[in-house]
């Protein structure tokens, strides 16, 4: 039905149920100084309101000889041209305008409840009238509408106006509740709740109310502002009862005495003020709720233009010039990735080095939260905030010239560096198109900012040219993201990393979301490529027994370390960690004998919590006392037999306080 | 087209439901408000405007229904009644007068606001964390502002004070409404200030959803992958983050342009500006009924028609609308 295109635009959905994360994230929310600036203005208001009138206790009709009086001592806001104290009548106008926007609101809310919870729970045709209905009163202007009700009303008390005001204002909030609800409605704690035979005013009460609270006093907060300001605007117009002092009947007899332009400022503007504080106030909160509700909204300074210099925090290490040997290409040297700041900083990357040289499969195999991923965005410098890299070097060789530190470049230098050397193919290919941008665009791009030189006939020929390499149709360039099959996006994706022909390609978990024969063949065309243009991977993932097929070299990493790192071939014959040994044997192998698969026990480790010794430790079968005191470090192995090149952080294998 | 195919079938409903509503109004409203004030105008008012009244408001014994007949009969040919206040004009003679006025100005104004609110938008987003933030405090007080307090402080301060403006009205009433020179540029000198109003006051609305868009596209793997691609990050900004961001803006353009209507009624009174705002306040004030449910129609679908154009846009901006399925 045609009500529903434009519902796309409501808010996202994030009020999970996980009530940890939600506690953390209300206080954060209420931490934030437009929040705290705002629930200070509402409170003075309230108890303005409340209180004002009984204390300050001059009639604020009560005429006078002190006539058009500034403010002073006796009449902090002055007075009107019959002598009426206006700070009196502003403190009154705080109570009636306040008590219609909240009745207002309150009415509104219910309304919208009642409408947006119904439809969105009950669906089908109910769903379709109720959606219907509510987007008909979206559409139709309210002020227009509230102006002709107001117009034919006999009596136009606050509680009539409110009624009106409420009437025009509910399908705000009716819609995006319909929207919150229905989302809700698909999660398995509804589903299950649904299943077990609860009745649903009590699932719409107890298990959906209370996770749509935030959005519900959003578009409270919200509709309280557009009562206040349409209240305002009528009893401004004459069309309610002026008789009542409320924020908009001052201004009215202000505007029809002429106060303006007989001086009397102070008249016109504090009610005026008051109506734009408190619009203020409100929509301060209300950003505190948006924090709360979009949790990419509380990040502060996320802005990733500025080149974050690295802090050295540990003395400089002394590492042997690997690139000596005249084959390495990147070397990342003692990263360490911090998630927040202090005490409670996460240490997602803990102290990685790593060696990637020309032409080859560097494999980084680890269980998800074992930093693989991080690890990926710290060498291309696009973490975002609260993630950080707090030490390290990641040393790039080019062909011609010495080493270079990716973290020490600026930003124009990184620019460049970028895609025409590093190039990375994520993991999700759909999040990773523009969506609005068809291919031949996205592909274009990088060639218009990397080689200014290019004609657009060169462009054109390079984009068919990298779209033929991967295997996809040339014809598929003026498609959208959306428009092509999973597999193909990925293609497309893999195209857009080889448009500049990069040194380094790292792929970050590339064929996850795609089905085992896409997964195959798109494997075989990278590797198939790599050969063809001698381009070197870094290819992270969780299946180890996948790049023990591809990888020439695999570091398997737990807890933000690296525990072990071997050829492929050695990792495969020989696993020296327990870890690795566990991980080997948990996925089937594509090729070769069938094995038992035995799995790890155990959960990956919560990084917030550091141990003192192997981090391992807890899941593995071989601990020995010395595993929860030392933290291992990755060496070569005590066994006599081992290449040197097979390293392992296992007390297993270390002579020393271990034995 | 389906998509916009289904966007007109909802605003041919919407219509529907205008008209509808317009009918049942002044039929269901408490006290019987035409009855009333036809008996308090007794004498007072043209026979013929007592006639026409007790026809169109079914004061005679006609069926609801039949009655719903004529009037939409009526609406097709135009017939929307005898204005009152301005007895003998019809209501539609009367509406067509102001209503170039108010597209012109309202039209301009919201032009301008969504495009400064949307760029300031993508701008306070994209430097988030820096002086730009300040942008969000200082537009929200300003959207806090009633329309009509903005706008005759501005008109006291700029017009009455300072006489840099006119102060009232549309264009200076001894030149004669054509499209010369002397007449456009009066016609523009009045229009300034309340465009203003409408623009300052309605700015907000546009750039803080646009800002939170802005931020919220900003951590999206697209956004993130243009910036590994070494993109200009004017590209990243423009092509990426705001292309996507917008798409909201445009889709909840409905709501906004509902509030900038309703502000642009009360501006037009305050700078009494000849347009169709101020013809709704002078019909309200002498309870002018005919006139009153007339331009309350004529506005419903003059929004009707710039939501449906906000669609076109959005079908334009957005690929995925335009599925053929």
């Amino acid at each position: 039905m045609a009500v529903q295109a434009v519902a796309g635009a409501t808010p996202e959905p994030a009020a999970r149920p996980e009530a940890v994360a939600a506690r953390r994230s209300w206080f954060a929310g209420l931490r934030s100084a437009k929040t705290i600036t705002g629930l200070a203005i509402l409170g003075v208001f309230v108890v303005a309101g409340a209180f004002g009138p009984m204390v300050w206790r001059t009639d604020p009709s009560a005429l006078s000889d002190d006539v058009l009086q500034p403010p002073s001592g006796a009449h902090w806001f002055g007075t009107t041209q019959t002598g009426q104290d206006i700070f009196a009548q502003v403190l009154v106008g705080t109570r009636v305008s306040l008590l219609v926007g909240v009745t207002a609101a309150v009415m509104a809310t219910v309304l919208s409840l009642i409408v947006g919870l119904t439809a969105g729970y009950v669906g089908g045709l109910t769903d379709e009238l109720l959606s219907a209905l509510a987007n008909v009163f979206l559409v139709i202007p309210a002020l227009p509408l509230v102006v002709v009700l107001a117009g034919y009303l006999p009596t136009r008390g606050s509680l009539t106006v409110a009624v009106v005001i409420s009437l025009t204002g509910w399908s705000w909030g009716a819609r995006i509740l319909r929207a919150q609800t229905l989302s809700i409605r698909r999660r398995d704690f509804i589903e299950a709740a649904r299943a077990t035979g609860e009745r649903p005013a009590r699932i719409l009460l107890f298990e959906i109310l209370p996770n749509e609270m935030a959005i519900v006093a959003s578009s409270f907060l919200f509709t309280i502002v557009f009562a206040i300001l349409t209240q305002a605007g009528l009893a401004f117009l004459g069309l309610s009862d002026v008789t009542t002092w409320s924020w908009g009947g001052i201004l009215y007899w202000a505007q029809n005495n002429q106060a303006l332009q007989s001086g009397a400022w102070w008249w016109f503007v504090p009610p005026g003020l008051c109506i734009a504080l408190i619009g203020t106030a409100l929509a301060f909160v209300n950003f505190g709720i948006d924090e709360y509700v979009n949790p990419r909204l509380r990040v502060r300074g996320f802005h990733p233009r500025k080149s974050r210099r690295v802090r050295r925090t540990a003395p400089k290490q002394v590492v042997q010039d690997a690139g000596a040997a005249g084959d390495v290409l990147l070397e990342v040297t003692g990263l360490r990735v911090d998630y927040g700041d202090g005490p409670n900083a996460v240490h997602a990357v803990d102290g990685v080095d790593l060696v990637l040289r020309r032409g080859e499969v560097l494999g980084v195999a680890g269980e998800s939260g074992s930093g693989k991923s991080t690890l990926a965005y710290a060498i291309t410098r696009l973490l975002r905030p609260p993630g950080q890299v707090v030490a390290g070097e990641i040393r790039y060789w080019p062909t011609s010239a010495g080493p270079v530190d990716v973290l020490k470049m600026s930003d124009a230098e990184l620019r460049a560096f970028r895609w025409a050397q590093l190039a990375i193919v994520f993991q999700s290919a759909m999040n990773s198109l523009n969506p609005v941008l068809r291919l031949r665009e996205q592909l274009g791009d990088a060639l218009i900012d990397h080689g200014p030189g290019m004609t657009p006939g060169q462009r054109q020929k390079r984009i068919a040219e990298v779209m033929t390499m991967v295997g996809l149709p040339t014809d598929r360039a003026d498609a959208y993201p959306h428009e092509l099959s999973g597999g193909m996006r990925q293609r497309a994706l893999i195209a857009m990393a080889l448009v500049l022909e990069p040194d380094i390609l790292v792929l970050d978990e590339p064929t996850t979301a795609l089905d085992v024969v896409v997964q195959r063949q798109i494997l075989t065309k990278i590797m198939n490529l790599r050969e063809q243009l001698g381009f070197a991977v870094v290819f992270i993932t969780h299946d180890l027994s996948l790049l023990i097929e591809v990888a020439d070299r695999i570091a398997v990493m737990y807890a933000g370390r690296i525990i072990e790192t071997s050829t492929a071939k050695q990792l495969y014959e020989a696993p020296r960690h327990p870890y690795s040994d566990g991980l080997l044997h948990s996925f089937p192998l594509l090729h070769g004998p069938r094995r038992v698969l035995t799995g790890i026990p155990g959960a990956p480790p919560d990084l917030r919590l550091r141990s003192a010794g192997c981090a391992f430790q807890p899941r593995c079968t071989q601990a020995m006392a010395a595993c929860t005191t030392t933290i291992p470090l990755l060496s070569a192995t005590n066994l006599p037999t081992e290449a040197p090149d097979h390293q392992v952080a296992c007390l297993l294998y270390q002579d020393g306080e271990g034995r | 087209m389906r998509y916009l195919a289904r966007r007109f079938a909802f605003y041919v409903v919407t219509a529907w439901a205008a008209l509808t509503l317009n009918f049942l109004i002044p039929r269901l409203m408490p006290g019987d408000p035409v009855q009333a004030l036809l008996s308090r105008f007794r004498g007072r008012l043209d026979p013929r405007a007592t006639e026409a009244l007790t026809a169109m408001f079914g004061l005679n014994d006609e069926s609801m229904w039949s009655q719903y007949r004529t009037y939409l009969v009526d609406l097709t040919k135009g017939d929307f009644g005898l204005s009152f206040t301005f007895f003998p004009t019809p209501v539609s003679t009367v509406i067509l007068d102001s209503l170039l006025w108010t597209i012109v100005l309202v039209g301009v104004s919201t032009v301008v606001s969504f495009a400064v609110g949307t760029l300031l938008g993508i701008v306070a987003g994209w430097r988030r964390g820096t002086r730009w933030d300040h942008l969000l405090p200082i537009t929200t007080f300003f959207s806090s502002i009633p329309y009509f307090w903005f706008g005759l402080i501005v008109l006291f301060v700029l017009s009455g004070e300072l006489r840099l403006f006119p102060l009232a009205g549309g264009y200076s009433s001894w030149l004669s409404v054509d499209f010369s020179w002397p007449f456009l540029s009066s016609a523009f000198k009045h229009a300034v200030l309340p465009g203003l109003t409408i623009v300052v006051a309605s700015v907000a609305g546009w750039l803080i959803p646009m800002r939170n868009m802005m931020v919220t596209t900003m951590s999206d793997d697209y956004v993130v992958l243009a910036e590994a691609k070494g993109l200009s990050p004017r590209r990243v900004m423009l092509n990426y983050a705001a292309r996507n961001a917008i798409l909201p803006s445009v889709a909840t353009f409905t709501m906004s342009l509902g509030f900038v209507v309703g502000g642009a009624v009360l501006t037009e009174i305050v700078f009494s500006y000849p347009g169709i705002g101020n013809t709704l306040y002078q019909a309200v004030i002498n309870e002018d009924f005919p006139l009153m449910q007339g331009i309350f129609l004529i506005i419903t679908f003059v929004v009707l028609l710039a939501n449906f154009l906000a669609d076109l846009v959005y079908v334009w901006l957005d690929p995925r609308t335009r599925v053929e399925a």
